[in-house]
């Protein structure tokens, strides 16, 4: 047990006094992600508000064959503009998010009491960039459309209610923390990955390049058990990703209040308490990685070697999330044992406020601790190996 | 007091199985330095690496001070004092902390790793450089920290690959008087090297191996009387079949 604190203290003094790497670990990484995360939902809020409020403008063609929509679309405001000779071409090119395209023989067919048709002409893969500006114009134009069919209605001595045989509502009951969470989806993917590749450096360094400085080999030749030291050494490299991980998490804390998504109904409030509680739900990733770590670092034979094999490790907290981003499914009990997507479940349930019982979070937590103990196991094993000292 | 007895070690390799150690044994004795001397490839890193327990031998025993090394490793390395061929320090680390760190790995309490740490700066002179990191340091320099590193818990036993690499004339010299002082304190030393003349000029016994075998073993004088030469060199010669891998 001392063999493993004097193991796990002289890494950590080890790191801490390599100053690039704590900058590039303890500073950059923990504040560079939740700083684009801050800046990406302000962009994307403020876009929102802006496309929802701002004075809509719409290139019309064709406006002289209907000068009564025109007239009626300019009176709810929109700033009605003439549209470019080749429309198709403007909205490919991306000049224009949408154009109005009356037919040439809308006036008869409106006077013939026939559906007038008038082309909403946009480019669907922008819906991200368009999809407000759109539904404003087809709200606008099927607003426009019930008007006239109501006074058609009358004038025929009908009552408008007679055409319109169920009334369509929709009742929202997400909260406002759940809307957040559609937002914030990918905010368990940077926690994860964090947490799990925290320990890369520091896991890597005190293994594979400790043994190309050759200095394992006298190391192990001390009466201190391989399995102490190679506990030491994970339990630093665990220790440095955890506090990587409560500074990126602090961050959070602190930048996400500015953030103004209140205007688009939604409410991110990632407290003190929801913080420790996701600390609390990664700390098994950390353990995990960082023995995941220890483990591919005594197996490759050089740093180089363990580099390539982390590199590959950074896709593993993908898959759960790509899963679910592909195919959205209910949480289920089971589904928080499975590495990565347990952690990710259980931080969007923290995202949305949801309340989450002791048995998700024994499970959550315990699946992770048992999957850390059996890596580690493995790594103790590796460890004895006779080679794993010897460089050359 | 080290003992080993018809050692065996053979590695696998994609063209074949090499034995890089191939029954060795002999006896280094405490109060005495026993050299083991061969050419480059002659197994002696193997043997040593051995003796304190980083690898198991495929056959034969080693005993250090009586301890059977195969059934309790741990004391056995208890007893060793071990500067292995890889002898990297912690460049982030001050000198004196890397001494201490082994000292604790060796469950030594603080005040005794610094009274033994303050021996071996005195004993190794090296203290200018006890508190400074070890980043930028010479050959020589770090190879005093690894010796010091090495002896921080008083071993009765001393095991030195080739402790003379790479060092310039002046630090070789004031490690073989630091070696003899081992040797008068009555401790049991053991070094490898591949230079006779430093073997010649510093060992009771030599111990020479051949292609993993031991070829000759006894003092100087024994060794020449045996093999009919009155230059040591030219019975070392002799005695390992060829003048290949010498310097």
């Amino acid at each position: 047990m001392r063999a493993i604190l004097t193991v796990w203290a002289k890494e950590l003094v080890d790191t801490f006094r390599d100053r690039r790497t704590v900058l590039t670990s303890l500073l950059m990484g923990p504040l560079l992600g939740p700083l684009l995360l801050a800046a990406m939902l302000s962009m994307m809020v403020s876009q929102q508000v802006d496309r929802a409020e701002r004075r809509l403008e719409l290139p019309v063609a064709g406006a002289e064959h209907a000068p009564n929509l025109v007239a009626w679309l300019e009176r709810q405001g929109v700033d009605v503009k003439d549209a470019p000779a080749d429309v198709d071409r403007a909205i490919r090119r991306q000049d224009l998010d949408v154009v109005l395209v009356i037919a040439p023989a809308f006036a008869d067919d409106w006077r013939a009491n026939r559906p007038a048709l008038v082309e909403v002409v946009h480019d669907a893969s922008r819906a991200q960039q368009t999809g407000v500006t759109i539904a404003r114009v087809k709200a606008l134009i099927a607003q426009y459309g019930a008007e006239i069919g109501s006074m058609r209605l009358v004038a025929r001595g009908v009552h408008p209610a007679v055409s319109s045989p169920i009334a369509v509502a929709e009742r929202d009951l997400s909260t406002p923390e759940a809307r957040s969470g559609m937002m914030l989806s990918f905010l368990p993917y940077i926690l994860i990955l964090g947490a799990f590749l925290g320990a890369m450096h520091v896991a890597m360094d005190s293994t594979a390049g400790e043994r190309e400085r050759q200095s394992l080999e006298p190391l192990l030749a001390t009466p201190a058990a391989r399995a102490a030291i190679m506990s030491g050494k994970l339990a630093a490299a665990a220790s440095f990703a955890l506090i990587a991980l409560a500074l990126t998490l602090a961050a959070i804390v602190v930048t996400f209040p500015w953030m103004p998504t209140d205007k688009i109904g939604m409410k991110i409030d990632l407290g003190v308490v929801a913080a420790l509680r996701m600390f609390a739900v990664l700390v098994p990733i950390a353990l995990f990685g960082a023995a995941l770590l220890t483990l591919i670092s005594a197996y490759a034979k050089s740093y180089k070697e363990a580099q390539s094999y982390t590199s590959l490790l950074l896709l593993l907290p993908m898959i759960p999330t790509m899963v679910l981003l592909v195919n959205p499914v209910k949480t289920e009990v089971w589904m928080l044992a499975v590495p990565f997507l347990g952690q990710n479940q259980m931080i969007m349930k923290l995202v949305r406020a949801e309340t989450i019982g002791a048995l998700e979070w024994g499970i959550a937590i315990g699946a992770g601790l048992a999957l850390a103990a059996v890596v580690w196991a493995l790594a103790a094993r590796l460890y004895r190996r006779e080679q794993l000292a010897i460089s050359a | 007091m080290l003992v080993v007895e018809n050692l065996h070690k053979a590695f696998r390799t994609k063209t074949g199985t090499v034995r890089a150690v191939d029954g060795v044994s002999f006896r280094a004795a405490d109060g005495e330095i026993t050299g083991l001397l061969g050419p480059n490839g002659a197994g002696k890193t193997t043997a040593l690496r051995m003796l304190y327990t980083l690898m198991a031998p495929d056959q034969g025993s080693i005993r250090v001070d009586g301890i059977d090394v195969a059934k309790d490793p741990t004391a056995a390395r208890r007893r060793l004092g071990v500067l292995p061929d890889a002898r990297g320090i912690y460049k982030r680390l001050t000198c004196r902390e890397n001494i201490a760190y082994f000292g604790r790995l060796h469950g030594m309490a603080e005040t005794e790793i610094a009274r033994r740490t303050d021996a071996l700066v005195a004993a190794l002179d090296m203290g200018e450089i006890a508190d400074r990191r070890t980043e930028g340091f010479s050959q020589g320099q770090r190879t005093k920290t690894a010796i010091a590193r090495a002896l921080v818990h008083d071993p009765k036993n001393v095991i030195l690959d080739e402790p003379t690499n790479g060092l310039d004339v002046m630090t070789t010299r004031a490690l073989r008087e630091f070696l003899k002082r081992l040797r008068a304190e009555g401790r049991c030393v053991l070094f490898s090297s591949h230079v006779m003349q430093e073997v010649a000029a510093l060992c009771d016994r030599i111990v020479i191996i051949a292609h993993g075998r031991v070829v000759a073993n006894g003092s100087a004088e024994e060794l020449r009387a045996a093999t009919g030469e009155a230059n040591l060199e030219d019975a070392f010669v002799k005695a390992i079949g060829s003048a290949e891998g010498l310097h």
